[in-house]
């Protein structure tokens, strides 16, 4: 009887310290999901800031490329090839 | 019983004794790891963080991205672009000798030059700042150990040589060195962030973070200038250069009524994209830098203070005394000869004498006086570096002579946007307005940081007194004047033509054969539009303004008018009868 009681208060003895194994447990496994998630979605970041400047270099090019395509002397050159003149005043009709 | 007790208690004592060793021995331990953890975590912990810091954490310079400059419409004349420098670490490469041999056949470089580098002593070294795009890709394809690649700002001109002197250009290091570029570079750079880039084992980054709070881009520029206008002054001129067989020409288009800055042209031309390329002389804005003489362009302000003072009206007489004039110990000439002429056929048939003589009833503080009024011996105040304020001395300090000189443009220096803004003030009924190049700021996001309105100088003559003196100049571009060849159909215009000699700077004396010929005027002439000075710097084939700069100042004018969609007047330019018999009109040239 005395064993009995004995071993029934061990066991009793031991239940918190199991709940407060596994919550520490629980709480290290949390931490750690979180700190890998924490580096792996930093590295998504990083990736997305590589993508974003390559996108943005690409954009600038074709800024580039727009304002060249567009320069006056070019379109001149263009124009002359197809046989076109500035037109004299006398020729032109400003509508109102 | 008693050895007994003696031999059972013995055992328990050295196991005691043992116990308490163990124990004291690991509490020794346990103590000796404290300490060091103490050590370790207390007293050496700020030196320790940093050397494990350094180790996974860099710090970043990130240089801003530097603000693009539009033309009036938005279009883009200076952009920055992102391209690859190649660098090495030469401890990093196993074989200089290949490498250097593999760079140099890519990128066209000396091998010599390139080798030295790979065998230097030190981390880091350039191989080639701002490839092409091509070149970087050679270079990557290479797989070359120890040569890495490192993403630079690069400043692009896409209209290449389009209003290249008033935009000037960038260093290697991206800060602005003239032009625009130098005058705006603290708003145009923006300010540099220093950026925390934490890496793993494998130097992988994973996490960065600004060290500053916000990371400024540089602020974009929209200019006055209209591309299509600037090309047009640009292509007049360098047609009129080839000609006239000229050193160089100047055109100066501007807005009378706001001093907005349409266009300012320069022949020859240069690119800013290669700039090195090219002499200083021809990379500078010599609109608004150099100087020259104004010749009987300046008679225009000598009517403006001859109708401003009232001393002087519309149709009194002046002598001209047949085309020579001998004052003291000088002689003043006319390129053709003249007797009595009107005021107004003064300024339509440039005569030297004339304007001598109308100085003279003026009188020199009057003029002078007017001359300030229109803003000459000092800065216009345009948002651009260099600008000069060109020399009139106060009239205490002019001789006789220089009191006749000063009134047909000798005897004082003028840069071409001081002309043009008196011109503009001129036409805009008396008021002189501050010329201006840059109409707003904006920030990277396009948002208006801060926008600059026209600007009221003063009022440099009555507008009793300009509406006079428009109508006199529409005089001088009408059939028989010296600027005749500056009208345009369809429109009214009113200029005024001037060759001034040059001082040869050997001789200290004016040059017979060098000459500077201008056409300086607005249209349409009651309700401008525009105003233009064209200035060409020693043309061989005629010195005349009214023969070398005039058709340009017309073939700018027309093309520009056409652009900005100015209805024509639908009259004709009236058709002066000269109060003279006019046979050699297309010789006149004032």
């Amino acid at each position: 009887m005395n064993r009995r009681t004995r071993n029934t208060r061990r066991r009793t003895s031991i239940v918190p310290w199991m709940v407060l194994f596994i919550l520490f447990m629980a709480e290290l496994l949390v931490y750690s999901w979180c700190r890998v998630q924490y580096v792996q979605t930093g590295y998504e970041v990083n990736q997305a800031r590589k993508e974003g400047r390559r996108l943005l270099a690409l954009q600038q090019a074709l800024t580039v490329e727009e304002a060249r395509l567009r320069s006056p002397q070019r379109i001149r050159r263009l124009a002359q090839n197809q046989g076109l003149v500035v037109p004299d005043s006398r020729q032109v009709v400003v509508l109102p | 019983m008693k050895v007994y007790k003696k031999k059972r208690s013995d055992p328990a004592r050295w196991i005691r004794f043992r116990i308490i060793l163990v124990g004291a021995a690991l509490a020794l331990g346990l103590g000796v790891v404290m300490a060091r953890a103490v050590q370790l975590q207390v007293l050496h912990r700020g030196e320790l963080s940093e050397k494990a810091a350094s180790q996974y954490k860099h710090a970043l310079q990130k240089s801003p991205r530097r603000g693009t400059i539009y033309d009036a419409n938005n279009q883009e004349l200076a952009v920055s672009v992102e391209v690859s420098s190649i660098c090495a670490y030469p401890r990093r490469i196993r074989s200089p000798k290949k490498s250097a041999s593999a760079l140099a056949r890519t990128l066209k470089l000396p091998r010599a030059a390139v080798q030295k580098k790979l065998c230097s002593r030190k981390s880091f070294v350039w191989i080639k700042r701002k490839a092409s795009p091509k070149e970087a890709a050679a270079v990557k394809s290479l797989k070359l150990a120890g040569i890495d690649f490192i993403t630079e700002s690069r400043r692009f001109y896409p209209m290449k040589t389009l209003a290249a002197q008033v935009l000037g250009f960038c260093g290697t290091d991206g800060r602005g060195l003239e032009g625009l570029e130098y005058y705006y570079d603290p708003f145009l750079s923006g300010r540099e962030d220093q950026w925390m880039v934490f890496k793993d084992a494998l130097g992988r980054p994973f996490k960065t973070e600004s060290a500053s709070p916000a990371i400024q881009d540089g602020y974009n520029l929209i200019l006055t200038i209209d591309k299509t206008i600037e090309d047009i002054a640009e292509r007049a001129l360098c047609e009129t250069v080839e000609r006239f067989s000229a050193k160089s020409a100047i055109a100066v288009v501007m807005e009378p009524k706001t001093g907005a800055v349409l266009a300012i042209a320069h022949a020859p031309r240069f690119n800013p994209n290669s700039f090195k390329h090219y002499e200083p002389w021809i990379r500078r804005n010599r609109a608004i830098t150099d100087t020259f003489e104004p010749g009987s362009t300046f008679k225009i302000f000598l009517g403006a203070a001859a109708l401003e003072s009232g001393r002087i009206r519309p149709g009194s007489l002046f002598d001209c005394e047949q085309g020579r004039y001998q004052v003291g110990a000088n002689v003043i000439h006319d390129v053709h000869a003249f007797g009595a002429l009107s005021f107004e056929d003064v300024l339509k048939f440039s005569s030297n004498i004339g304007a001598a003589k109308i100085g003279a009833a003026i009188g020199a503080e009057s003029f002078y006086q007017t001359l300030k009024a229109f803003g000459f011996g000092s800065r216009t105040g345009i948002d651009c570096p260099g600008e000069s304020p060109g020399c009139l001395p106060p009239p205490e300090r002019w001789s006789d002579m220089d009191a006749l000189a000063i009134c047909f443009g000798q005897g004082v220096s003028v840069s071409a946007l001081q002309l043009a803004t008196a011109v503009c003030a001129a036409a805009n009924g008396g008021v002189l307005m501050r010329p201006y190049l840059v109409q707003a700021m904006t920030d990277a996001k396009g948002r208006l940081v801060k926008s600059f309105q026209p600007a009221k100088v003063g009022r440099a003559i009555s507008s009793k007194a300009a509406c006079n003196l428009v109508h006199m100049l529409e005089r001088v571009v009408a059939k028989g004047g010296t600027g005749q060849k500056a009208a345009l159909s369809g429109y009214r215009v009113a200029g005024k033509t001037g060759t001034a000699q040059k001082v040869d700077l050997a001789t200290r004396r004016y040059a017979r054969n060098k000459h500077v010929a201008a056409f300086t005027g607005f249209v349409p002439s009651r309700d401008p539009a525009l105003a233009i000075v064209v200035v060409v710097d020693e043309p061989k084939k005629s010195p005349y303004g009214g023969v070398v700069a005039a058709p340009a100042f017309r073939r700018i004018a027309e093309e520009a008018l056409q652009y900005l969609k100015v209805p024509p007047e639908l009259v004709i330019p009236e058709q002066e009868v000269p109060s003279i018999k006019a046979s050699r009109g297309e010789q006149w040239a004032g």
